[in-house]
């Protein structure tokens, strides 16, 4: 599903993000990946995205061939994932429901598909009632399962999720954080990155946790260690 | 691409210039001014060149004889034109219908006549010619004629009417292209505003897999439907004001009866004007957001 072979990243203007990172997810599972601000983590997830190019090494995700992509195929490769951000990143001035149709608007689907699709992910997440509010009367938590709704409408292989639970409260994270378990009992595969110690430790899934660039840990039902933690005060 | 998929690129260029109403209105604004200076250019152009064919369907040239010459060698200059068969008719102008004439012309100023008799008019002879194409060679010949002084030649000012509307089309070509560039300035001008204010938006749709031509033909559309907007509020500004020119024309008299010069009716041009003012607003509309999208829209 997501493999890295050697990959290698540094930014134009010197910053080391990642040197030789080889991982390797395969389909259906869920991995946290792990690790200050600063450790490669972001970058990780960009280079799945084709947000930025890899310096080093090869990217596979979802059978595209990241690494030597064109420009123009790019939408092709987000469109097959899901993807929820940390700001929501929801359009202000769509309904909840048009959000959530917008993905499959700019995939072509049939209107006959998009009319069935959206209630049904809408519904997974909860929000079937407030379908015709917009994302300004929501709250936080709703406005992130309006955006996991969309990133599900396309019904993708493999969910990506960058600080999914980053501007919300415990509570609600935990809310996100069980659709997200959900989605993946359903077969979709999905990476978290974040750096929330309790929401990792309590879910017991595979942690990938990265420092300095570098996979420094890859465990099966993993915790965010302490000596992570200290990284970050150094950082 | 699908039929709903332009139809939803439409529907958001539409919104999105609504949502932007001042900025649009700023560059509508823009233009119809532009289009109307090209139209007066244009209408002018159109005017100039049916004038001209029309003048140049009367080919009449005149010869003046010397003052000085008596009764038997205007009679000879007579008889070679009277030969000529390239001529279909021509009209003697005697000394005394000469002086007539200069008197009516004068109307109320013929005093200055005073003390002059018709002795010092010239004979000449007005010349009707078969086929204009003869115009060249028959001046030439009149001109070898003993006794005749001058031919005064229609084409000559055909040519200087045809060399001044030349000039003029260079110069209003000149302005047309300074205007429309301002135009398509101004456009992208506004596409950039409306690029910079949904950048957001553009972003995420990046993120979700949009394609780069998704997110950019309803910016197009956008910059072509301000266009097409001032190109139909041009048309009715120009066409109105012409129409109004035109009933002015028609009620001076004396221009319109000396039928040295006549307008074209609206009717007949406004196809023209409304053709050339579409393609040419389509034209600046797509250019301008294209330009924009190339610099401001990294997608």
């Amino acid at each position: 599903m997501v493999e890295l072979k050697g990959v290698s990243k540094t930014y134009p203007n010197g910053t080391v993000a990642l040197r030789d990172v080889n991982l390797k997810i395969e389909k259906g599972e869920f991995v946290f990946i792990v690790g200050p601000s600063g450790s490669g983590k972001s970058s990780l997830v960009k280079l799945l995205l084709k947000e930025e190019d890899v310096t080093d090494g090869e990217v596979y995700v979802n059978g595209y061939d990241v690494s030597s992509m064109t420009r123009s195929e790019v939408p092709y490769l987000r469109r097959s994932l899901g993807f929820v951000f940390q700001d929501f990143r929801l359009l202000p001035n769509k309904t909840v429901y048009e959000n959530v149709a917008f993905a499959m608007i700019i995939t072509e689907a049939l209107p006959k598909e998009i009319r069935r699709q959206v209630p049904m992910a809408l519904a997974l997440v909860g929000l079937s009632r407030k379908a015709n509010m917009y994302p300004s009367q929501l709250s936080g938590g709703e406005q992130q399962r309006v955006a996991l709704a969309r990133a599900l409408a396309n019904n993708p292989a493999l969910l990506i999720a960058d600080e999914p639970t980053g501007n919300l409260d415990p509570e609600t994270s935990w809310e996100i954080m069980k659709l997200l378990s959900e989605v993946n009992h359903r077969g979709t595969t999905v990476i978290v990155a974040t750096h929330e110690k309790s929401i990792v430790d309590e879910m017991k899934k595979r942690v990938v946790s990265i420092s300095k660039g570098l996979i420094v840990r890859d465990q099966e039902k993993g915790q965010y260690r302490d000596e992570d933690k200290n990284n970050q005060a150094y950082i | 691409m699908k039929i709903r998929t332009i139809r939803h690129i439409f529907k958001e260029g539409f919104v999105n210039s609504y949502r932007n109403k001042l900025m649009s209105l700023a560059s509508i604004a823009i233009v119809v001014a532009s289009l109307i200076v090209f139209g007066i250019f244009l209408l002018l152009v159109i005017n100039m060149e049916t004038n001209i064919e029309m003048w140049k369907e009367q080919p009449q040239l005149e010869a003046f004889c010397y003052v000085e010459l008596d009764n038997t060698q205007v009679q000879m200059v007579e008889d070679v034109i009277k030969k000529d068969d390239r001529i279909l008719q021509y009209e003697r102008v005697d000394k005394e219908q000469a002086f007539a004439k200069m008197r009516d012309k004068l109307g109320k100023n013929s005093a200055i006549l005073e003390g002059y008799g018709a002795e010092i008019f010239p004979v000449s002879f007005i010349i009707r010619l078969k086929d204009v194409s003869y115009s060249d060679e028959i001046v030439k010949a009149l001109e070898g004629v003993s006794g005749v002084e001058k031919v005064s030649y229609s084409q000559d000012t055909i040519e200087v009417i045809t060399r001044v509307s030349h000039w003029f089309k260079l110069g209003s070509g000149v302005m047309i292209m300074i205007f429309l560039v301002v135009s398509v300035f101004i456009i992208s001008n506004t596409i950039k505003l409306t690029v910079f204010a949904r950048r957001k938006e553009i972003n995420i749709m990046k993120y979700i897999g949009a394609t780069d031509w998704f997110i950019r033909w309803p910016f197009v559309v956008e910059g072509v439907i301000i266009s097409i907007v001032g190109a139909i509020l041009a048309l009715v500004i120009s066409a109105y004001g012409y129409s109004l020119l035109y009933d002015k024309f028609a009620q001076d008299l004396f221009l319109a009866e000396s039928q040295l010069l006549s307008l074209v009716e609206i009717k007949d041009v406004w196809t023209q004007l409304a053709s050339s003012y579409v393609i040419i607003a389509t034209m600046v509309g797509a250019t301008g957001s294209f330009i924009s999208l190339r610099r401001h829209l990294k997608v």
